[in-house]
Order: C-alpha cells, then structure tokens, then sequence
C-alpha cells in the first residue's frame, strides 16, 4: 500500500472473501480496515475498476451485515487487546506500590547482606539501571561474556572447549546471575495487587503453602498475551518497565509445561491474601508464616516407593533437621523470632519451594506407574538377576563366617496383578454390517507380498554357499532359543505348582532333544552320516559358544557324540577358529563330560584326535592331523585332558581294562612319537598341564625320552 | 519449608524415581545437584524443578570441566535442560564437597588444558582411522551415529 497514491482505488480483500473497493481520495471503505479481518489491501489504478461501479460491487445491505455480525465476533480479541476490555492500568501503580513494600525489608537485608551489591535497585524507581541490566541478561555475542572472555583471552571463540556445538548455550543462553532480592521481586509480587478483581474468580479451597510463583501464574497466564502484545506497540523505554512483567509472565509459562499441573494451577490463591495483606514484610508468600507456627513437624510423604537405602537416608536427615529446629524454635517463639528466622533462612533461599508437594508426588507418581511390571523378570531381566547373585555371594560370604554382611538392599516395585484384555473389534453404531476398523490389535494387511522360491538351478555356487551359510545362521538362533527356554526351566520349576512339574520336565526333555537334533542335523536314518551340520555350526563363533552352553543338558551319549564330532574335525575347525579364538570356550564343558567317560570311549576319543582309522595300519612318518592339534592351544589342552583322563583310568580300578586295550597302547606310542618329534617352537602353549602326564608317559617310553619330553611339555612343576 | 532432594535410580527399564524428603526444617540449606549432559557436560546447581520427562530447572547453574585431575568453574546462571539431553542427576552432599582430590583451577587454565586434550585426541583419532582407511574398513563415529 505504500505505493498507494491518494488518487488511485485501493482494493481491500477481507478475510471473509470479500472485496470491496476503495474510491480513490485514500479513503478507506465503509467498512473500514480492521486489523483482524483485512487480508490484503492492493492498490489498483482507477482504470482498472473503471467499470466497476458500487452498483455492481456485490456486498449489498444484507451481507454487510452479516458481515458486520462475523467481524464483531473477530474484533473481540482486538477489544481485549486495545480496546475497552483490556486492563492495563493497574501494573505500574502495582509495581510502585510493591517496590515501596519491599522496600523496607529490601534495605534492612541489604545492609545485612554484604552480597547484595549496591546496584540492587527498587523495581519502580530505577527502571534505566533495570533495563541495562535486563539488557544484559541476553548476550548476543559470546564475547562478551564475562565469564567466557575471562577464560577465553587468547582462544578465538571458535575454539570453543571440546569441539563441543556449545554455541547455542554460549550465546543467547548465558545470563548473568540476576541479584536474588531482585528476582525475588520479580517472582514474588503480592498477588492482591495484580488481578484484585480476578481473584474472586478462584475460590480456593487449599490452605496449603503456595510457591511464590503460584499466585502469578493464572493471572500472568491470561496477562502475558496481552502484555505481549502491547509492547508490540510500544517503543522505547517503557519497553524496559514492562520487561519484569515479561519476565514474570514467561516464568510463569516455564512453570506450566504440563497439561497435568493446569490441576494445580487452576486452584490459586487460598486464604492467604487476607492474613498475608497484614503481614507484608516478608516478600514471599505469607502462607509460610501461616505454616510456620502451627506444624513446625512435617507431614509425612509416602516414602514407600523409595530405595530403601534412600528412604533411610531421609529419615536421618529429618532426624537430623527436627533437632536442630526445635533448638531454634524453643529460643525465639514470638513472632519476631519467627519473622527474622524465616528472613535467614529466605535469604539462605528463596527459591525454594518452587515445586509444591503435590507437584512433586504427580511427577513421581508417574514415574512409579511405569514401572509397574506384571512379571518383572522378564521386563526388568538384568536387575533381577544382578540382584540374585548379590544375594547368593552374600549367602556363601555368610556361610563362611566373613565379617559383617554388607546390606543390600533392592527396590521393591509395585507389582500389578495381570489383566487379561480380550480385543474386542470396534463396532460403530447406526452402521450397516461390520466396518472393520484397522488397529494395533487388529492389523490389517497393506501389502500384497508374495513369496518366491528359487528354483535350485538358478542360483550360482555363491548364493548357495550364501543361503547355506544362513541357513546355519537361523538354526543357531532357533537353537539358542530353546536354550534360553531350557536354561529358565529351573527357575520355573520352584515357582510352579506340584501338579504342572511333570509337564515342565518333558516340555524341557523335549527341548533338550530338540536341541541336540539341531546340532547334529536331523537325519532320518540312524546312522548320522555327516557331521557337515554341526560343522557348520561349529564355524560360527555364537554356534560355537551355544554348543558351550549346551552340553551340560545333554545326555551322556550325546555329549559323547558331540565331542567326537569336535574331535575328527578338529583340525578343520582350528584353522577356521584362527581369528574368533573362541574353542577354548569349550575346554570347560569337555573336561566335565570328559571325566565321566568310560574307558571305551576315551579310547575313541584320542583315536578320533590322532586321526587313526580303527585298524591300526603302519604309521605315517608324521601325522598331520595330530600335528595340527598339537600346534593349536586348544587342541593341545584337549589332548591333555583326553591323556590325563586315561592315565586317571588306568590308575584306577577300571584302568585294567584299558591295559589290555591294544589300541590304547598304539595311540599312545602314536602320540608319544609326534610329541617327540615336533619342534618345540611349534608347540603351543595349553591351558594347563596336568600332573599325572608323567606318570603317564613313563609307562610307554624309556627314560632317556621320558626326560625329552619331561624338558619339552614342561612336565615338571617349578620348571617355568 | 519444604526442600526437595532427587535421586536418580537407574534400575528398571531407565527411568527415573525422584523422592521427596520429609524435610520440613525451614533452616536447611538446599541441595546442590550434579547433572551430567549427553554431550558430556557436567553441570552443577541448585535443581528447583523437575518432571516427568527430566526437564530441569537449575539455578545458580555452574559448569564445571575436568580434566585429569583439575577442573574449572564458569558460572552459568539459570540452567533449563531438556529431559531428554540429561544422563544422569543426583545429588551433591554439601559436607563431602570440599573433600575431593581434583584441584581446583582458573577458568582459563581448564580450557587451555581441555583445548589440549581435545587435540590429543582427535590427531590420535585421525590416525586410527587412517589406519583403518588403509585396511578397507570405516567405523563411523559414535557420536554421529547417536544422531539417528
């Protein structure tokens, strides 16, 4: 419209789509251009609307007034805004009457306080000093920070510490500590003089404490719009005396984030204003005073949902606190006392108490209500179990006499019995038949997704090693599984009833069985002619460590099966092994089976090690497969443990069998020859060495060996 | 009055549990909190509100940066944090304050020292994945993978 010249039409398009025309002389239209219901005004040269007379201009009578009626509604706000409904006359008496009140107390404190600069200033007198201060509340340049540039003298900002995007917080962010008692005054202005008329509103019906912030929210509420609205307007320094309210309107907002707390906001101000009216000295609230006298005790928040440890924390420092409060009270119990007691200790802080009681049980009650678990060991599996095996280290320390037991305690949760929701299908009333209504329990199908198989001759070599490899993939994972479920069928059992026991013990057998089928590879015939299955499995490093974990479950057979299976591969899996490392994992579980072998199977289980086919032919000069075995740290300690096993069988009464046994005594020379002849470089290091490994060797070789080996293997304790 | 005290327990499924004290002793002293920021800042203050999502109100709000075993202060003012950028909160006993190890130093100091360690730091970084460059592998960052 600048470009308007008062001799051109002006068109102005209304919110409610209409058009009028202005008639050139700069007039505005009847209706007048009203802030809230003008959309666009466009000038237009008179040629343009030559033709357009106000015969054919389509507002008529009826539709302005129906027009008219709209706008009234509009302009509504406006009115509150500008016009007669706004009120906007009482804050500046109110802040002058409220800096003369705490003026008193102001100055007193000041003259205590040595804190208190001599630039605390009174809200209504030195309005030029507020605004330089307030000004300052928002840095634009880091630079000039105090804090930052004190630190920051030869840095450019731009190396601002740790690389950190601290740009944000280091602009605009950074206030300056604003003086407490001016703040206080900010925060904590006498709510009677705000909103008198408002008040009456909100009856109350709490006695209870208010926070200083309470009383202004619902009047600052409904005042910030406004007040923001007129600054719009307003230029220059009364800018800087409406900032306080600006500031007392916004951390009213701060205070409110919420819907929840509108419950809190919405009952105000209680019967304080009466008795607080009368005593005005202190600044904050005259509740406090109220509540002082009557419960210097507290009342008691429900501090069962606590940490133990926290709640006895808390109990202490009451404790701790009552004492010292009952000293102070017992030696000044008028109310000079009370007031200059209240002052220190408003002085100490007043902020305190920003969050009320009820506030504070809201958020907390929230919090409790998420974690209120049916079956907390399955939503909070890692604490509960962390939680166990504190207690049973404490159980065995307690066995064991140890010293005082160290208390641990836990945080019990509210525990929610389990409701079963049957979902029930949305159904619409005055609907013909039934509109199926798509939901989270109800989900309906979006995609038409079809699933094609491969034929087998399409694929390449590489894809079916691929899909090979994932094939083994998702049996270890279905395996793993089952193993979960089988690990927790303990902890199952105690918390069952006698009659479902049983079931529990085949469910978990059948799961055993399973398991060992998906090791193994199902096979439909008895022999198991492959071990390409397990193999594959045993590749894998999480395969590897579920085999670990499995066989403890397994029967002995089985057990003895799997092992024989690591055994005749082992070489293959060594080499495969060479960057997880993980197969000494293994070492536990095998010991364990290991030493309730028979004999028989000992005996198999080296020859599977050394790689001998069942009928001892003549022996290679060297035998690689067990050269293999020996140069790994797995695969030695195995051995070991498998040599270990039988010179513990022969020692023993069922060790004549394995005298006698003729394979044996082949194995060994077998053994005992590559143990000679590898070099000693090549060797690994096993896990550990067994004692009887001596013993063992000296029934099959002479001394002179004997003592090579001795050197070699490092048999005798203390030689390292 | 009524001061309020939180603890942070990061037990079930991360959330947290603050507590009210039963303190209504009108002398005591408020408690200082300590929070530590996802980005690794640590701030201190006096916490005057909380809820539900973390949201913090700290005042009187000091930074303090460590390094090794000095640390530094830059007073900070009034602190509101998001819920969601918090790790962890928990209280400061006032007696026990004084009773660290960690010297206290310049504003100036603890930033030349952190800008130092912060270099350190990134050429060793720069070299690894150099090295990693070199051997066909990429490990992204974590902190631009938190991004996502």
């Amino acid at each position: 419209m600048g470009g308007a010249d008062l001799w051109d039409d002006v068109m102005y398009v209304f919110r409610d789509g209409e058009a009028c025309v202005s008639r050139g002389g700069g007039s505005e239209p009847e209706r007048g251009p009203r802030g809230a219901s003008l959309a666009v005004g466009v000038s237009a040269p008179r040629t343009m609307f030559r033709y357009q007379s106000l015969e054919d201009c389509p507002l008529d009578e009826d539709a302005f007034q129906t027009l008219g009626e709209e706008d009234e509604d509009i302009d509504q706000f406006n009115d509150d805004t500008f016009g007669a409904g706004a009120v906007d006359d009482d804050w500046q008496e109110a802040h002058e009457r409220l800096a003369e009140l705490e003026d008193k107390p102001a100055t007193a404190r000041e003259l205590e306080d040595g804190a208190v600069s001599d630039e605390m200033d009174l809200l209504g007198h030195h309005e030029e000093n507020l605004a330089e201060r307030l000004s300052k509340l928002v840095i634009e340049n880091e630079l000039e920070d105090p804090a930052i540039m004190q630190a920051v003298q030869t840095q450019p900002p731009m190396q601002q510490p740790g690389g950190l995007n601290s740009s944000i917080w280091d602009g605009s962010a950074v206030l300056r500590r604003i003086r407490g008692p001016l703040l206080t005054q900010i925060l904590c202005p006498k709510p009677v003089h705000i909103r008198a008329p408002m008040q009456q509103r909100y009856p109350s019906p709490y006695g209870e404490r208010m926070s200083p912030n309470q009383l202004c929210n619902v009047p600052a509420g409904r005042m910030s719009p406004s007040q923001f609205a007129r600054v719009s307007g307003l230029v220059g320094s009364p800018l800087t005396s409406m900032n306080p309210k600006l500031l007392q309107g916004r951390v009213g907002q701060m205070m409110s984030p919420a819907s929840g707390f509108r419950a809190f906001f919405g009952a105000p101000p209680p019967s304080a204003p009466p008795p607080s009216q009368q005593q005005q000295h202190p600044p904050c609230p005259g509740s406090h005073l109220q509540n002082l006298r009557p419960h210097p005790q507290m009342f008691r928040p429900d501090t069962t949902h606590l940490h133990p440890q926290h709640r006895r924390l808390l109990h202490q420092r009451q404790q701790q606190n009552r004492n010292q409060h009952r000293s102070l009270n017992g030696s000044a119990g008028d109310r000079a006392g009370h007031r200059s007691s209240q002052q220190e200790q408003l002085r100490k802080d007043p902020y305190a108490n920003l969050m009320l009681q009820r506030e504070k049980d809201w958020v907390s009650k929230i919090q409790m209500m998420q974690l209120q678990s049916t079956d907390p060991y399955l939503d909070d599996f890692y604490y509960q179990n962390y939680f166990q095996k504190l207690e049973k280290v404490s159980a065995a320390e307690e066995m064991h006499g140890d010293g005082p037991k160290k208390e641990r305690t836990k945080l019990i949760t509210p525990q929610v019995a389990k409701l079963e929701h049957a979902y029930k299908p949305v159904q619409f009333e005055g609907s013909l038949g039934k509109l199926t209504v798509s939901s989270v329990n109800n989900p309906r199908k979006m995609i038409d997704a079809v699933v094609t198989s491969r034929s087998e001759d399409d694929e390449t070599k590489e894809k079916q090693v691929r899909d090979k490899r994932r094939q083994t993939l998702v049996t270890i994972e279905k395996t793993y599984s089952l193993l979960l479920d089988v690990e927790d069928y303990e902890r199952r059992y105690l918390l069952s009833l006698e009659g479902e026991r049983p079931a529990l013990m085949e469910e978990r057998k059948q799961k055993i069985c399973d398991m060992y089928d998906n090791l193994r590879g199902k096979t439909p015939g008895q022999e198991r002619p492959s071990d390409d299955h397990f193999v594959q499995i045993m590749c894998i490093r999480k395969g590897k460590r579920m085999v670990a974990r499995i066989l403890p479950f397994l029967s002995m057979e089985q057990a003895a099966d799997i092992l024989m299976a690591t055994a005749r591969n082992l070489p293959f899996l060594i080499k495969k092994d060479a960057q997880d490392e993980v197969l000494l994992c293994l070492l536990r579980p095998f010991s364990l089976v290991l030493y309730h072998l028979p004999s028989g199977t000992v005996t198999s289980l080296l020859q599977q090690l050394a790689n001998l086919p069942q009928s001892v032919t003549a022996p290679a000069p060297a035998n690689l497969h067990l050269a293999a075995v020996l140069q790994n740290k797995f695969g030695l300690s195995l051995l070991y443990l498998v040599l270990s096993r039988g010179e513990e069988l022969q020692n023993s009464n069922a060790g004549t069998e394995l005298m006698q046994d003729n394979q044996w005594t082949e194995l060994m020379s077998m053994t005992t020859r590559e143990l000679l002849r590898i070099p000693e470089a090549a060797l690994a290091k096993p896990v550990s060495t067994p004692s009887n490994l001596l013993s063992l060797f000296s029934r099959y070789v002479d001394q002179q060996k004997l003592n090579v080996l001795e050197t070699k293997l490092q048999l005798v304790q203390g030689i390292r | 009055m009524l001061s309020f005290e939180f603890g942070l327990c990061i037990n079930c499924n991360q959330c947290l549990i603050f507590s009210v004290t039963t303190n209504a002793d009108l002398t005591s002293l408020p408690e200082k909190h300590l929070v530590l920021l996802r980005d690794g800042r640590t701030l201190i203050g006096y916490l005057r509100s909380i809820d539900q999502f973390a949201n913090l109100v700290l005042h009187q709000t000091v930074e303090r940066i460590h390094v090794g075993k000095k640390y530094g202060d830059i007073p900070r003012g009034i602190f509101v944090v998001r819920g969601e950028n918090v790790v962890l909160l928990g209280e400061i006993d006032l007696e026990k304050e004084s009773d660290t190890p960690l010297q206290q130093v310049s504003i100036e100091e603890i930033l030349e020292e952190q800008r130092v360690e912060q270099q350190a730091k990134q050429e060793s970084e720069k070299l690894k994945v150099q090295a990693l460059k070199e051997r066909g592998l990429s490990i992204p960052r974590a902190d631009t993978l938190d991004e996502y």
